[in-house]
């Protein structure tokens, strides 16, 4: 392995070693941050956002956005909570809210794919049209935990074992992403739409359903997030999901997807899940304030961007030189009519 | 003879006056390949001198050592018989008065003309900077106006605004013009020769560079060809006929086997561009740089304005890429990084991705090893160098991208009709030779062949005969010994100006 691969390995697999070394850190400043217990309530913790970033990871996979997750959540998560407290119906309210997400996931696929409206634009939208009804329906107030069924409330702290069942949602859905984006003809269609929109549609991958289809996942999944924040916190409020776009694009960048699409693990996005948990989580073992948290976790979404742009440079740079090499070998007239350094060809 | 012309003979005898621009033993390297050996050049002021050569020939190397882009090798670069450089910046080379106009004006499209003119620019007053602006525009002839922002105008005139702008810089001793006709209609081409001449005979030394070899022969008092880097011909055009320059411009291509099979049915024709081929057969679609030809495979692709064509005797509309592959079209696009391979994929991915359940294992999951055995095969018959199938396509080289490509195409999913826009381009002679080897023999396994082209040789390193498409015109050239110069002789003939140029009405 020479030093190109080496800077390689090491661009791709930053945030497994940051993750590590933010667990060492934690784990020398409070000894009691590493153990079972504390554990499993980071896992817990990031179950819901983990649901909503390998969904919208798999949006940026593919060249788009979606930043009315946050409010598709919370609306979904009131719609079910009224639903519930109406009906009494616990499987009533869980339709409705999903509904809601399906619904949203939809408005948000057609306008984008169909319609060829910025994905930016419509879901910085939705993120407000969503958040307002969400407010509208509930005249702003949280659906208490005294209207909630029973059965709505033992899913919150239902378990498989000793395992509560938030974490075995987010591995069930890790791995099923990783078999959808590794395993499947449309797993690699997504890569393909996000790195080259033409190319794609040139070798025949119908480039609107593509994304149609992961937008209306996107909105169901926010929905099932939402709803399974309101079943842990026992109450559904209409501002449950306030934030959690911004969360979840961290995490998506943290975990080296891409911006402008067509590159991105789903390994990397749960390092880059179990990187933000445990930033957050350490925060409070050290009892810094809440506020000092929220500038941590801003200057954390700023870094992963920069951190995108420069490992994305250092892999075409390296590669550029292990090219070289290989042209070397071959010989390769195209070189002498510009090499790829050249400005002026694209 | 025209009056420039004339000017340069007088100037070429000059008064031991130096040449305005001269090339002394330039050499230019890349790594081990040689884009310029030793060549040397003089042109005196007045002249108009036609550059010719294939791609990859050196002749954008040259422009971009003139300009200042990249740095020679070895050699120097003579200005009025001044040393430029050791070192020449682009910006150093433009306050010397030399311009570079591009087949791409170089503007931005959403400023007006007034601001592109001064973008970056030295300024003076609004007033000054406007007088100025107007002066420039007038000298070489365009209408546009200052305030209109460039997007609005034709290509014609953003040609024209491009030129302005490099007048305004200083005074202009040597233009550089890289296709600068390739997009330009008759009108506004008549219109660029005519200012070309006048810039001319006012003392600017012009190297001309162009796929179109009528419109060399129309305006250059002078052609050299490149080959491969290095100096072939250097002549006055008068010297020059359309079988000379063709012979010029052949390079020396081992003669490929045409083993000529016998072809079978007709497997395609498309009667709105009078073109047809029957399988087995390997067809050229010869026409100018960005000519129809290419208008024509996009469309067979289903990527452009649908297509009415005949299919084994079955009127088909292809109307998008997925009816094409339906009726197994296969379109290879000409650039292959843009609009064929993805850089982030891995090779294999890049070659399978389209046939994923269409062909290639099931219609959803995927394993690391489904059609595995297929690129294999794809690799071995085109012989693929390079890492291996897993690493991603970036790291391959240029000619092994293009070989990727084309395995795309023609491995997993034999095709009924091939269609392929410049297919060995920028790609070494080797790689040429294989590609040509399985694109021969995709036509002998059954299908049809269809290779759009600009670029004579291609076409006759490959194809059992050729069309000619100029705008609405096609005409046919079977394949003969002198194949290479038939074709460009049919170019020429289809492109003759209807209307007599002020040349050829001298003449």
């Amino acid at each position: 392995m020479n030093l190109g691969n080496v800077k390689i390995f090491l661009a791709r697999n930053g945030i497994f070693i940051a993750l590590l070394a933010l667990i060492i850190l934690f784990t020398v400043l409070n000894p009691n941050f590493l153990s079972l217990n504390n554990g499993q309530n980071i896992l817990t913790q990031a179950s819901e956002l983990g649901l909503v970033a390998l969904a919208l990871g798999f949006l940026v996979m593919s060249g788009t956005i979606d930043l009315s997750v946050g409010s598709v959540a919370s609306a979904s998560a009131v719609t079910a909570g009224l639903v519930m407290s109406s009906t009494g119906s616990t499987v009533l309210g869980i339709a409705a809210g999903l509904f809601v997400g399906l619904v949203a996931g939809c408005l948000n696929g057609f306008l984008v794919s169909y319609l060829g409206l910025n994905s930016f634009v419509v879901t910085l939208g939705a993120l407000s049209v969503w958040g307002g009804l969400a407010m509208l329906v509930s005249g702003g107030k949280t659906v208490p935990r005294s209207e909630l069924p029973d059965s709505f409330r033992e899913i919150g702290t239902a378990a498989v074992g000793p395992v509560p069942v938030q974490i075995v949602i987010l591995v069930v859905a890790i791995v099923a992403a990783w078999y959808l984006l590794n395993r499947t003809t449309f797993g690699k269609q997504i890569l393909a739409v996000g790195g080259s929109q033409r190319a794609s549609r040139l070798m025949g991958v119908n480039v609107p359903r593509t994304r149609f289809i992961l937008f209306v996942m996107s909105g169901v999944v926010a929905a099932f997030a939402g709803i399974m924040l309101a079943a842990k916190v026992q109450s559904a409020s209409p501002t449950i999901g306030v934030g959690m776009e911004l969360d979840a694009l961290t995490v998506v960048l943290l975990g080296g997807v891409a911006f402008e699409g067509g590159v991105g693990r789903i390994s990397g996005i749960v390092a880059g899940l179990l990187f933000f948990r445990v930033l957050r989580t350490g925060l409070v073992f050290l009892q810094a304030s809440p506020f000092l948290q929220t500038v941590l976790v801003g200057a954390t979404l700023i870094l992963a961007v920069a951190l995108d742009s420069s490992i994305q440079r250092v892999i075409r740079s390296s590669w550029a030189k292990l090219g070289k090499r290989a042209v070397e070998k071959v010989e390769d007239v195209e070189r002498s009519e510009g090499s790829p350094a050249l400005p002026q060809r694209r | 003879m025209s009056p420039s012309s004339a000017l340069a003979d007088t100037a070429r005898v000059g008064q031991g006056a130096p040449p305005r621009l001269e090339l002394i033993g330039l050499t230019v390297e890349f790594g081990a390949t040689t884009a310029l050996a030793d060549v040397d050049i003089a042109i005196a002021p007045g002249e108009i001198v036609g550059l010719l050569g294939h791609n990859g020939a050196g002749k954008t190397t040259l422009f971009n050592v003139v300009s200042g882009v990249i740095p020679a090798s070895s050699g120097s670069v003579l200005l009025d018989g001044a040393v430029l450089g050791p070192v020449i910046t682009p910006a150093g080379a433009a306050a010397r008065g030399i311009t570079v106009i591009h087949q791409e004006p170089a503007l931005v499209p959403n400023l007006t003309v007034f601001d592109n003119l001064f973008l970056a620019r030295p300024g003076g007053t609004r007033r000054e900077l406007r007088i100025r602006a107007q002066e420039a525009l007038d000298r070489v002839g365009s209408s546009a106006d200052l305030d209109l922002p460039v997007a609005a105008l034709s290509l014609g005139q953003r040609q024209l605004v491009d030129l302005a702008r490099g007048m305004l810089g200083s005074d202009m001793r040597l233009l550089l013009l890289d296709e600068p006709t390739a997009a330009l209609g008759k009108r506004e081409t008549v219109a660029l020769h005519g200012l070309i001449r006048r810039l001319a005979a006012e003392g600017v030394a012009v190297v001309y560079v162009s796929h179109r070899l009528p419109d060399i022969l129309d305006i250059c008092t002078r052609a050299i060809v490149l080959r491969g880097g290095r100096l072939a011909v250097d002549r006055p055009t008068s010297e020059f006929t359309p079988a000379t320059i063709a012979e010029a411009l052949v390079p020396d291509l081992r003669e490929v086997n045409l083993a000529y099979s016998k072809p079978g049915a007709e497997r395609i024709a498309v009667p709105s561009y009078g073109v047809s081929a029957r399988a087995g057969e390997v067809v050229g679609v010869f026409g100018m740089a960005g000519g129809e030809q290419f208008d024509l495979a996009a469309r067979l692709g289903g990527a452009d304005t649908p297509i009415l064509c005949v299919l084994d005797g079955t009127e088909v509309e292809i109307d998008s890429p997925r009816t094409a592959l339906r009726r197994r079209v296969h379109s290879v696009p000409p650039d292959r990084d843009t609009d064929g391979l993805l850089g982030g994929q891995s090779a294999i991915d890049n070659v399978l991705l389209p046939w994923f359940g269409h062909g290639v294992g099931s219609s959803w999951w995927v394993t690391p090893r489904t059609g595995g055995e297929i690129y294999d095969r794809a690799r071995r018959e085109l012989n693929i160098l390079g890492p291996d199938a897993r690493a991603e396509i970036s790291q391959y080289s240029g000619g092994n991208r293009q070989k990727h490509l084309l395995a795309r195409w023609m491995y997993p999913s034999p095709p009924d009709v091939l269609v392929m826009a410049q297919p060995t381009q920028g790609v070494d002679v080797g790689a040429r030779l294989d590609i040509v080897d399985a694109v021969r023999a995709a036509a002998a396994a059954g299908a049809a062949v269809l290779v759009c082209s600009a670029e004579s040789d291609e076409i006759a390193s490959m194809c059992d005969r050729s069309y000619v498409v100029v705008g609405e015109r096609t005409t046919s050239v079977p394949r003969t010994p002198e194949f290479n110069e038939d074709l460009l002789s049919a170019l020429l003939a289809l492109a003759a100006p209807t209307e007599p140029t002020p040349k050829a009405a001298n003449e």
